[in-house]
This record gives C-alpha cells, sequence and structure tokens, in this order.
C-alpha cells in the first residue's frame, strides 16, 4: 500500500512516514496542499493520504475539498494529523471530506488504530 | 470586570496543569524512549545561547505559545525526536517548531473562541506579546544538563 504525507514540518513527515513505513507502507511526502496536489497529479493514486491542517501555500483543509471535488481521487482515503483539537475544527474536516482524524501528539499505536478502523493496515487488506 | 480580571480567568482555562499535561502527553508520544523532564519549583532563568520556537493563536483574544530551550537541548530534543544524532541546524528548527505547534494547538483548544494557529516562528529569544497581553500559563522543566520553558500568553 503507499501513503502520502502532507506536512510542513520535516520533523513529522519523518516520524509519520516511519510509522506507516513499519506498517508496511511505501511513503512519499508533501510539505504543503499544492505539492501534495502535484504528486497526486504525476504518480500512482495512494491508498491514503495523512494531512496536516496549519501548512504555507496551501492548508490542510483547502487540500481536503479539493481533493475531494476530484472524482479520479475518490478512492484515496484522506486522514488530518494535525495539532487542531477542537471539537469544531474536527467537524469541519469530516465535513470537507476527511475520512479520519488524528490529533497530535499521537503516539504510533493509534495511528496503526485509526488505519485498522479504516481497514488500512497492509496486512488486514491483504487477508 | 477589568481587564486584570478577564486575564485571570484566562489563566483558568490554561492552567499550569493543563500545560504540563500537554508537554507530558508530547513527551509520550515523541521523546519515550529517553527520561522524562521533572517540573522546575521555579521560573527558569535563560543563561547561554537559546532557541525559541512561538506560535500565534488568532482570534477574539490574540496570543503567543513560546517553547524556550537551551540550543544544546534544542539539538538532543530534535534527535530524540528523529532518532538521528548530529541534525543540521535547519532540522533542529523544524523539529523544535513543531514542538511548539502541537504544544499550541492543544493550548489553542482550552481558549474560548480562539481562531487559527500561526505558523512556527524560530528566534534566539524568547519573544514577547505586546498590547495589553500577559503570561496566563507557565511551565518549566529541567531535562538532562538542560530545561526548556513554555509560556502562553493572551491579550
Amino acid at each position: 500500500m503507499r501513503a502520502l504525507v502532507v506536512d510542513d514540518s520535516r520533523a513529522m513527515r519523518k516520524i509519520i512516514g516511519g510509522a506507516l513505513r513499519k506498517l508496511g507502507y511505501e511513503t512519499v511526502e508533501a510539505a504543503d496542499g499544492a505539492e501534495a496536489l502535484e504528486v497526486l497529479k504525476s504518480g500512482p493514486l495512494p491508498d491514503l493520504a495523512t494531512i496536516d491542517w496549519n501548512m504555507p501555500v496551501m492548508d490542510g483543509l483547502t487540500l481536503v475539498t479539493q481533493i475531494r471535488a476530484n472524482r479520479a481521487y475518490r478512492t484515496m482515503t484522506m486522514m488530518m494529523v494535525t495539532t487542531e483539537a477542537e471539537h469544531g475544527q474536527i467537524v469541519r474536516a469530516l465535513a470537507a471530506g476527511a475520512h479520519e482524524y488524528l490529533i497530535k501528539p499521537f503516539t504510533p499505536d493509534a495511528l496503526e488504530e485509526k488505519l485498522a478502523l479504516l481497514g488500512l493496515l497492509p496486512e488486514v487488506a491483504g487477508a | 470586570m477589568t481587564a486584570g480580571f478577564e486575564l485571570e480567568e484566562l489563566g483558568h482555562y490554561v492552567e499550569d496543569e493543563a500545560l504540563l499535561q500537554i508537554v507530558m502527553q508530547m513527551w509520550d508520544s515523541f521523546f519515550s524512549t529517553v527520561e522524562p523532564p521533572y517540573p522546575a519549583f521555579e521560573p527558569i532563568g535563560a543563561e547561554g545561547p537559546v532557541l525559541c520556537a512561538s506560535v500565534s493563536i488568532s482570534g477574539a483574544r490574540p496570543g503567543l505559545v513560546t517553547v524556550t530551550v537551551p540550543q544544546a537541548t534544542a539539538s538532543a530534543l530534535a534527535a530524540v525526536m528523529l532518532q538521528e544524532e548530529a541534525l543540521p541546524e535547519d532540522e533542529v528548527h523544524d523539529a523544535l517548531g513543531e514542538v511548539a505547534n502541537i504544544v499550541a494547538g492543544n493550548v489553542k483548544a482550552l481558549v474560548p473562541d480562539a481562531g487559527s494557529l500561526g505558523l512556527p516562528v524560530l528566534s534566539t529569544a524568547t519573544p514577547r506579546l505586546g498590547n495589553g497581553a500577559a503570561e496566563v500559563g507557565r511551565m518549566d522543566a529541567v531535562w538532562r544538563d538542560g530545561w526548556l520553558s513554555v509560556i502562553v500568553w493572551l491579550s
């Protein structure tokens, strides 16, 4: 399985990407929403995108909205991974089209649990 | 109601205990392979070169969250967070910026009518928020040979 990790922090891209690779994912990265759209245009469609909220150039909520508006990306699951912890923000993200929401800080176990709920653990998907 | 009383009320939303809880939760997530910091009983005065990451909070009561550490502590924290030694300066700055971002995001959830978070800004001194802002929450802690100081300002 393939995941796109979108976060303006290189540290977070390493942490999230590392956790996903341990679970069996191949990962690609983007530092903001606009770069993420370029990655989606140029490569095979990932199964999963983890998307930060606050980023320069294009924020995560705008990215989720743009991805959801494009039928070609319908099969990709989007999970917001962000410090935005208010209930209202979670509702906004899910209403825009995000499938799941993970608040930073998180543990690798929490990430794995969310992926299991989505049926996106590589071993689960292959079972 | 005086402005001072209002700020005191905001202090109840961002209690020092809540700040400590946020920091320890982050520690459990990203620094669990090393010993945790322990709270200092008094505010720590900065001696020597420091690095500060700050993130602004917009909204009805604009504010700022700062995370200040000695530069050597910043490098050590980044090495633990990314599990890589001898990281270049920009990666150390990026890691500390993300620490401040995570603390600020969780602080914002405690502040009524908060707006959005700014992007992390790095500096070599702890900035102060002007225009009637006050310190409403603070957590100082000791870690290894260094320390970290987290301050929440709201106006």
